[in-house]
């Protein structure tokens, strides 16, 4: 994960909501979102999750068929007007699985991103802020857990797992993926704390709370948003892949799944291309919008690489 | 580590109170200290007679800080970017409680006006970037004088500012302390600004103060070599013959663990044997002005030995 | 203390021929342009300070003509002859050589300007061949040299930056711009950063060393009462523009454009009575958009609707430098009326 490295200890930040708020754009849009939609690499970024998350909350209307239904007579079948993304081997109708799938890749990526964000938001800019045991302690925690290889720990954690649901996988997912967030989160804080606006709000009385919540945390808006995308891919991958080996929950329908089954039936043995190539594209688009945000993210944020861009 | 030493002064209602020296000398220490940014580990803070250097007791600390506020050095950084100015303004109002709950907007607007901001409510609704480094000063002071304090510690409030602009700031202190009678500690290294705003003058090198007086007395008859130095290497264009500079070249004495001595004995012009064996004391060598050097202002005990020295 | 003012040059170049000349110099950052059609000539062996407050086109006009203007920023216009030799025009061979050997450049931050890993002495041996071929052992003896007249201890030469003292350190920086003996030197804020007892010691050596090797320099600061000790002309920037030149002596007793006289009224005196100052209200305008006509007339004390005919001017034709004096150019217009 060297590529979560280089940003720490980066302060050139401009907060989001400033850089917006002076925009001479008097849109109705939010700030921050026409701001990131002026980028284009974050336009293609929305542009992509957006069409993910469009067509996740639709997919009920516009899958086919339940998509465990089997039809072993409609076995196999290569992709048709009947069925888009053609069959699986017991019949069921892939485009329903990748449409229905989505819902699910998408609220495990975002709640886990979620739960691994809060931690690493408070765990990081306290620690920074606070200094001393509290620092030490959360830094022995974030060593910890940033040594221990994610990978490897979730497959021992979800082979022990009796019940591999959703609200687990979030779980496991989002406590061992907030680490290195801590780790660039509490960088950041560290060098912000020391610029003189933390000391006046300690000079007009303000308390340790406010200070961290109040003054940092808002400084740190984007790098943070930027943490949360960034979580959001490494759990939608680390997911697919679990999934993949037959460590997901079989009951529900997934990308990950549908690549498990396309793989435990050996589909490309038989020459069956589609149960991999569409989950795997859809989960490719997702992964590849979330990057581009990230990237759309990092340089709205960061008036260096804004410059270098408009020298170009 | 003793950054600053034994230092003793005092500060009066209505009048400024300059503190000089060069980087490392120990007076941004000493401005810190007062606003209770660090611990001092040994000797009193007397606030009307009553000792607060131990207050650590939130309620007693919100107590010292509504008498004593502290203006910083860097304008760009001592507002926080992601804030309005009013917000700069309100939250001190606030936590002090200083008005009433729908006075707020109309005491910030007031407060503004204190500062020379005009119109008001246009600089209340602009975030610090969008301001001058001079009119974020003046931001910075309104927020100090927000909780109407007793006391303001200026810590080098023009030195980051543009030369045209230095001069509002210093003619606003001096308004300042004829209208609202406060009590200024101005922090610098400009002389010549030390001259213009200030009654007292203390002179610190190495951690200690050097010498003490009247402005006027100090800076026209510098008693301190070190003083005699300083004012030496300052450039003024009124004077057109200059003699060359006497000083030895040397480091000035660590502040950490210093030997005993005069600390400015390595650069000393002056120096005589004593002044390596000694640490000179403040003597009142003229009325209204004391200095720490063995040979400008010995104690009369010296005295007495210089003159036997003499007779002999 | 400084006794170069009109003293002709040591007998190795004739005294007072130009060396650098900035014709009609504009530099841009993208649209804005920070340095906006200058003209300034520096001699041989002159001293020239250029003073103005941050952000009007000072440090731009040094890195122009040190052509290290980093994107956005890029010559929009002008030229500037070194030597007779168009620097605009060089190849990129061509600049390499150029800087350093003719001109050099002593930064303000000697900390960023010196590699924190590196021993000094390395650091001038590798300057020095990247120039020319001198072998280590005698770039090394030259380095010692050159600390010494910059008052170091050449066994300082195995130093790392973080041993010296900032003083020290930017003693390091002038010696390093002298290693290949520039006809050129240019000082942006070079003792700024620095307490003002080092501050004299250094432009005291500068001035002594500039005596004996008779180098120009260009020198760049907000600090306008430094200038008048120090250097024998002094231009005045503002947004921008040159809007007065003169001899130091001169400007200091005969200053006549209202920037200049302002920024003379925002250093209170050391000695003297004190009076209160004014300063100069306002701030420096936004090069995106420059006010119309004289670009100081906002903050400009004599530019009032009253006076109906120089209030139009002031408001709509940008005033050019004219000579009042030999040597003395205003660009004002109430100064070109009243003369």
């Amino acid at each position: 994960m060297s590529q979560l490295q280089p940003t720490v200890g980066d302060v050139e930040i401009v907060p989001l909501s400033v850089a917006a708020a002076s925009g001479p754009s008097r849109r109705r849009l939010p700030g921050w979102l026409s701001l990131l939609l002026a980028n284009p690499k974050s336009r293609v970024g929305l542009g992509l999750v957006g069409f993910m998350v469009i067509v996740a909350l639709i997919s009920p209307l516009i899958s086919v068929s339940h998509p465990t239904d089997f039809n072993l007579l409609a076995a196999r079948q290569a992709p048709s007007w009947h069925h888009l993304f053609g069959t699986t081997d017991q019949g069921s109708d892939i485009f329903s699985q990748v449409v229905l799938g989505a819902r699910r890749s998408l609220i495990l990526g975002a709640a886990s991103a979620l739960l691994a964000t809060v931690l690493a938001t408070v765990l990081g800019i306290l620690a920074a802020y606070s200094g001393g045991i509290i620092d030490e302690v959360v830094n022995f925690l974030t060593n910890v857990f940033l040594v221990i290889p994610t990978i490897p720990l979730l497959i021992v954690i979800s082979s022990y797992l009796k019940a591999r649901g959703m609200t687990t996988m979030i779980l496991v997912l989002g406590l061992t993926l907030w680490s290195f967030e801590a780790r660039i989160l509490r960088g950041q804080a560290l060098s912000l704390k020391n610029r003189d606006f933390v000391q006046a709000a300690k000079v007009a009385g303000e308390s340790t709370w406010r200070i961290v919540f109040g003054e940092l945390m808002p400084n740190m808006i984007s790098r943070i948003a930027a943490a949360f995308v960034l979580v959001f891919y490494v759990a939608l991958l680390v997911d697919a892949g679990l999934e993949f080996l037959g460590l997901g929950d079989n009951t529900h329908v997934s990308w990950g799944m549908t690549l498990y089954w396309a793989q435990t039936n050996s589909a490309v043995l038989q020459g069956e291309w589609w149960p991999f190539f569409f989950p795997g594209l859809a989960l490719v688009l997702t992964v590849v919008g979330l990057v581009f945000l990230l990237a759309g993210i990092d340089e709205v944020s960061n008036p260096r690489l804004r410059n270098l861009r408009r020298s170009k | 580590m003793h950054a600053a030493d034994d230092v003793t002064f005092v500060l009066r209602p209505g009048t400024i109170t300059a503190l000089v020296g060069e980087s490392g000398s120990g007076k941004s220490t000493v401005a810190r200290l007062l606003a209770r940014l660090y611990q001092p580990t040994a000797g009193q803070v007397l606030f009307d007679g009553v000792d607060v250097a131990g207050a650590r007791r939130r309620r007693d600390l919100l107590r010292y800080r509504s008498q004593v506020q502290m203006i910083f050095q860097d304008p760009f950084g001592s507002l926080n970017p992601v804030k309005t100015i009013r917000h700069h303004l309100a939250r001190p109002l606030r936590i002090h409680g200083r008005v009433e709950r729908g006075g707020v907007e109309a005491r910030v607007q007031e407060l503004l006006e204190t500062v020379g901001l005009v119109p008001a409510e246009k600089y209340a609704a602009k975030f610090p970037h969008e301001l001058s480094g001079g009119q974020r000063q003046r931001v910075a002071i309104a927020r100090a004088l927000a909780v109407e304090p007793a006391v303001l510690v200026a810590d080098e409030p023009t030195s980051m500012l543009d030369v045209s602009i230095r001069v509002g700031i210093l003619n606003l202190m001096l308004d300042l302390k004829e209208r609202e009678r406060l009590a200024f500690l101005y922090v610098t290294h400009d002389l010549a600004s030390a001259r213009y705003v200030a009654d007292t003058v203390l002179v610190m090198y190495a951690g200690q103060i050097v010498e003490q007086g009247a402005a006027e007395q100090v800076l026209q008859r510098p008693l301190h070599p070190y003083t005699q130095l300083l004012l030496a290497s300052v450039p003024d264009p009124a004077v057109t013959e200059r003699a060359p500079i006497t000083a030895r070249k040397g480091l000035a004495a660590a502040a950490v663990d210093p030997p005993p001595g005069c600390r400015f004995v390595e650069r000393c012009p002056l120096r005589i044997p004593v002044c390596s064996e000694r640490t000179p004391e403040l003597v009142e060598a003229s009325p209204g002005q004391s200095a720490r050097c063995h040979v400008t202002a010995p104690s009369p005990a010296r005295r007495e030995d210089l003159h036997v020295e003499h007779v002999q | 203390m400084i006794s170069v003012v009109g003293e002709p040059e040591p007998v190795t170049r004739p005294a007072r021929e130009t060396l650098l000349e900035l014709r009609g110099l504009s530099v841009a950052y993208g649209d804005v342009r920070a340095v906006d059609n200058i003209d300034l000539t520096i001699s041989a062996g002159e001293i020239l300070g250029l003073a103005g407050e941050s952000g009007c086109g000072k440090t731009t006009v040094a890195n122009a003509v040190m052509q290290i203007l980093r994107p956005p920023a890029h010559i929009a216009g002008g030229s500037i002859l070194f030597r007779g030799e168009d620097l605009t025009a060089l190849s990129a061979e061509g600049l390499r050589k150029h800087r350093w050997r003719n001109v050099s450049m002593v930064f303000q931050s000697a900390m960023s300007a010196l590699n924190p890993v590196m021993r000094v002495g390395n650091q001038f041996v590798d300057m020095m061949r990247a120039h020319e071929r001198i072998d280590k052992r005698r770039a090394l003896a030259r380095t010692g040299e050159l600390l010494e007249i910059v008052g170091i201890d050449p066994r300082r030469i195995r130093a790392y930056p973080h041993e010296l003292s900032g003083g020290m350190r930017q003693r390091v920086i002038i010696a390093m711009a002298l290693a290949l003996r520039p006809e050129l030197v240019i000082m942006d804020e070079p003792t700024t950063a620095l307490d003002v007892v080092v501050q004299r010691e250094i432009l005291q050596q500068v001035s002594d060393l500039q005596a004996e090797l008779g180098f120009a320099v260009l020198f760049i600061t907000h600090d306008l009462s430094l200038l008048f000790e120090f250097a024998e002309r002094i231009a005045i920037m503002y947004a921008g523009e040159i809007v007065e030149e003169a001899p130091g002596g001169r400007l200091h007793r005969n200053a006549r454009h209202p920037y200049t006289l302002g920024l003379m009224r925002s250093f209170p005196p050391l000695t003297g009575p004190i009076v209160r100052m004014t300063g100069i209200p306002g701030s420096p305008p936004d090069l995106a958009a420059p006010p119309a006509g004289c670009r100081f007339h906002p903050r400009c004390p004599h530019c009032a609707a009253g006076d109906t005919e120089l209030f139009a001017l002031q408001t709509a034709v940008r005033p050019t430098l004219e000579e009042i004096a030999p040597g003395h150019q205003v660009a004002c217009h109430l100064v070109e009326r009243d003369g």
